[in-house]
């Protein structure tokens, strides 16, 4: 059932995303020719003025593209289980379990097209554009000195980090969506005041953990760059631990919410 | 074996109490009116019924188990709400329907579809909202479940369209499931039931075999519904 729910989810969000993606790309091709217009000589004031709004539209829709996915993937999580839709879904042979990671499983895939597509656009506007080359260069040889401490472990933990990241960042919505919709009323407001609470209470267990328990202090932190492998080991693995509690906890809060406080309109 | 059983069945919504110590049983093969005026609760049971909700106290099994995936599979429930994804078409949501329910009979929802002259491909948000609420009952009625839970089916709709669902509903359900149909509209589907309940405030106020009332009473059900219920 899994496997169904992932499928239908994607068509339904792949209504909203594609578009939104080949947009982001369109103006990326804009962008491209505007900065090329710009770089050239005699070109008249007003066509440097709008080439100029071009690639600013670029910049702003690059960020936008980001915010777009994360809130539509949010809003998807609400409206389709727990506003009128849920009355279906919910009746569906499926646990409220596979429902949560149906969810997470599209929304992270999103995420990752999402940041495909940001990396594609920046492609796109920067080809045969000279400035924007060489600062891909510069980029580039940075990654390739990071690259060189060991580049494989390193990218794969990052990935793992990023993933692990997106996962939670989906499961702290569901949790304060989920909390805020079992109000009868003003519930998008309720579940915004949940996430401000969760976080306060992110924090204080991040405090808690590290200075109370662990006792890191900033004075303490004494990383040698020789070092670098080991300690970046020692620094993923709890980082990971502290993520895995975080989204453990959202997903406990959001499956008993959905399961025994499920308030449909 | 009843269908659905109800022992004791409490629920509460703060301090409001929806339904209250309710007890009741559905056997098979039956088309059961759960008739009451708004508020009354009608809606609470099909919901718990369906696992939409979690009991306050006392128990509802539906085919023998408490609500869960698997008496998911026995319900076909019809919300009294619009509610299907409008970016789908007709055709995407049978093709929905037959990916989760095993009991879905496609062939059966086409015929529907076709007798209904409605184009399968053309999205929900581009129909009018009588053909959105029509394609709803037509996926609904088009499985082979053990129990369907019908939540005001001819709720806001005209006279004709009132006809053409319980039409729909009595020429195409199981014959070997059972049908509960929730309303305040009685005349209207007083013809087509087999038993009658009463909820009043959450209560059942009266379980009877709707041809059992209509003798021990010498009046249609609507009269003796008027007569309970009169303010």
């Amino acid at each position: 059932m899994l496997g169904r729910l992932i499928r239908h989810e994607l068509r339904a969000t792949s209504v909203t995303m594609l578009p939104v993606m080949g947009l982001m790309l369109l103006v990326s091709a804009m962008a491209n020719l505007a900065l090329r217009f710009m770089d050239g000589k005699d070109v008249p004031g007003v066509l440097v003025l709008i080439s100029g709004i071009v690639v600013i539209i670029f910049g702003v829709g690059l960020f936008a593209l980001g915010f777009v996915s994360v809130y539509v993937m949010a809003m998807r999580f609400r409206n389709n289980l727990l506003k009128d839709e849920g009355y279906i879904m919910h009746t569906l042979p499926v646990s409220v379990h596979t429902h949560i990671w149906s969810k997470v499983i599209v929304s992270t895939l999103w995420y990752a097209a999402t940041a495909l597509c940001a990396v594609l656009s920046l492609i796109v506007v920067s080809l045969d554009v000279g400035f924007i080359k060489s600062l891909g260069q510069t980029l580039g040889e940075l990654l390739k000195t990071l690259g060189d401490i060991n580049n494989l472990e390193l990218l794969t933990e990052v990935l793992v980090m990023l993933v692990l990241s997106a996962i939670l960042m989906s499961l702290s919505f569901y949790a304060s969506l989920s909390v805020g919709h079992s109000f009868a009323s003003r519930k998008m407001l309720f579940s915004i005041v949940t996430f401000v609470v969760m976080f306060i209470f992110w924090c204080l267990f991040l405090y808690g953990v590290n200075y109370i328990v662990l006792g890191i202090r900033p004075e303490r932190f004494d990383l040698h760059i020789d070092d670098f492998m080991s300690a970046w080991r020692l620094i993923f693995a709890y980082i990971c631990a502290l993520i895995t509690a975080g989204g453990a906890a959202c997903y406990l809060i959001t499956a008993y919410f959905l399961q025994k406080k499920l308030n449909l309109e | 074996m009843a269908i659905l059983k109800c022992s004791g069945l409490t629920k509460s919504f703060g301090r409001v109490t929806a339904l209250e110590a309710v007890d009741l049983e559905v056997e098979s093969g039956r088309i059961v009116g759960l008739l009451g005026p708004n508020g009354s609760g009608k809606t609470t049971l099909i919901k718990l019924a369906n696992g939409l909700l979690a009991p306050g106290s006392g128990e509802i099994l539906v085919g023998g188990k408490k609500p869960g995936t698997e008496t998911k599979k026995l319900i076909s429930f019809l919300p009294e709400r619009q509610c299907l994804p409008d970016w789908m078409s007709a055709r995407d949501l049978m093709g929905f329907y037959a990916d989760f329910y095993d009991d879905f009979d496609r062939a059966a929802a086409e015929e529907m579809l076709k007798r209904l002259e409605l184009d399968t491909g053309k999205k929900l948000k581009h129909l009018s909202k009588g053909s959105r609420e029509k394609v709803q009952l037509i996926m609904v009625m088009a499985r082979r479940a053990k129990l369907y839970l019908l939540d005001e089916p001819i709720g806001g709709v005209d006279p004709a369209a009132r006809d053409y669902i319980l039409e729909t509903i009595i020429s195409n359900y199981n014959p070997e499931a059972s049908v509960i149909i929730s309303t305040h509209l009685i005349a209207d589907v007083e013809r087509v039931l087999d038993d009658v309940v009463f909820l009043n405030k959450g209560r059942v106020a009266l379980a009877s075999s709707a041809d059992d009332l209509r003798e021990r009473h010498g009046k249609s059900v609507d009269m003796v519904f008027r007569e309970v219920f009169k303010c």
